[in-house]
């Protein structure tokens, strides 16, 4: 059948990258998926410093460079949704939502990563990309000399935040706790002239009319006191969740949707094995994205190979 | 095929053809992977008239068209915009947009 493959790689993050040349470079017949665009969440960052090796660039750029690297390789990559992943003994089924794909393969590496969370509170989702967004560097331009306000105090809201400050007028961030990020990057922040940070706030409702006009939130501490910050946009950083609906029911994830992976990647499923911000870890950076990759495949090489004898 | 143009290519162009136009900004990361997969689905629709546009610096045309963000796709039949994508989308979307216009 002409659509089995050795491993199948779902998601062409910087972890799912990494499998697919450590995998072919194994001599594995390699076919490698995503459902937006090779990146991951790496394409929505302004700049990236922290690559070993790769200077300061745009998440984009890296992402480019490395799909290149894929393909100069020969790593066959198709747009596809992978909605089913069903496991035999010998063989995994990997079912797309376009054009009923159906893919087999020895092993899969799941590579999904995670999607920004939401709050849950009122006047989010009627706001949600129309006044709310989760990407300042797509959105931003539209509030040049405008007032913003950012929900969130860890490394992705901070970073936006001095971006973002750079162009508004005015910046107000309002987070759950104090600001958790890069302590470099949360110093240059308090020292820009247009921000207020509001730390230990619980967000209540977004309020606006024909469009967005404020957010109401209320301090966590005992006073509980409630404010209302009026603005022209939001940009919620709240932490991300994770894309494991097509293989929650193998039951590889724990109560989170995190794959658990052991120091090789594999999961309890022989011949599936998990990389990047998609498994349970402490340390979501691109680095550490790439090492999973390459761990991954070398140990479905060894699975694929296993399977031979 | 993809042609980059501005505002003022804009004005000249035959509006009863079929087309997709791209805002996009050269710092915008989904920007870049977006251009991406145009170029993917003008290899497979050659005919079919793909212009891009700079959104920072074409501000006339977007406030006129009423482009926010970027990358936003705005899908034009007989002169009149059809439909609108805004963001990172999957290509079989586009693809889909596309075929309802073409």
């Amino acid at each position: 059948m002409e659509n089995i493959y050795d491993i199948v790689i779902v998601g062409a993050g910087p972890a799912g990258m990494t499998a697919a040349i450590y995998a072919v470079r194994a001599n594995m017949k390699v076919l490698l998926l995503d459902r937006l665009s090779p990146g991951g969440q790496m394409v929505n960052t302004n700049e990236i410093e922290n690559y070993t090796g790769a200077g300061k660039l745009s998440g984009a750029d890296l992402a480019i460079k490395m799909f290149e690297h894929t393909q100069e390789l020969g790593v066959e990559f198709d747009y596809k949704t992978v909605i089913d992943i069903s496991n035999s003994d010998s063989l995994k089924t990997i079912t797309c939502e376009e054009d009923d794909a159906v893919y087999q393969a020895r092993a899969v590496i799941l590579a999904t990563g995670t999607v920004p969370r939401r709050l849950g509170v009122p006047g989010e989702e009627e706001w949600a990309a129309n006044g709310i967004s989760w990407c300042a560097i797509c959105d931003g331009a539209q509030y040049r000399d405008k007032e913003v306000v950012v929900i969130g105090g860890g490394n992705s809201a901070v970073e936006e935040s001095i971006y973002l400050a750079g162009i508004c007028t005015k910046l107000t961030i309002v987070t759950m706790f104090d600001l958790t990020a890069d302590p470099k990057a949360c110093d240059q922040l308090r020292k820009m002239p247009n921000v207020t940070i509001y730390p230990y706030q619980e967000v209540l409702e977004f309020t606006g009319t024909d469009r967005i006009t404020g957010v109401r939130f209320k301090s966590t501490k005992e006073d509980a006191t409630e404010r209302y910050v009026t603005c022209d946009g939001v940009f919620e950083y709240i932490g991300f969740s994770a894309s494991s609906e097509a293989f929650a029911k193998l039951g590889i994830v724990d109560r989170t949707g995190c794959i658990e992976a052991d120091s090789r990647m594999r999961t309890s499923v022989p011949g599936i094995f998990g990389a990047g911000d998609i498994t349970v870890k402490h340390l979501r950076q691109i680095v550490t994205a790439c090492s999973d990759g390459a761990v991954a495949a070398n140990s479905a090489a060894a699975y694929v190979e296993s399977l031979k004898q | 095929m993809i042609t980059e143009i501005t505002e003022k290519d804009y004005e000249s162009l035959d509006h009863n053809v079929p087309m997709l136009i791209e805002f996009y900004s050269k710092t915008c990361g989904p920007c870049k992977m977006l251009s991406f997969v145009l170029k993917d689905i003008a290899k497979q629709n050659p005919d079919f008239p793909i212009y891009i546009i700079d959104f920072d610096e074409n501000r006339e045309l977007k406030e006129r068209l009423g482009v926010k963000g970027f990358p936003t796709m705005l899908f034009f039949k007989d002169g009149k915009e059809v439909s609108r994508l805004e963001g990172l989308k999957q290509k079989p979307v586009i693809i889909k947009a596309i075929e309802a216009i073409a």
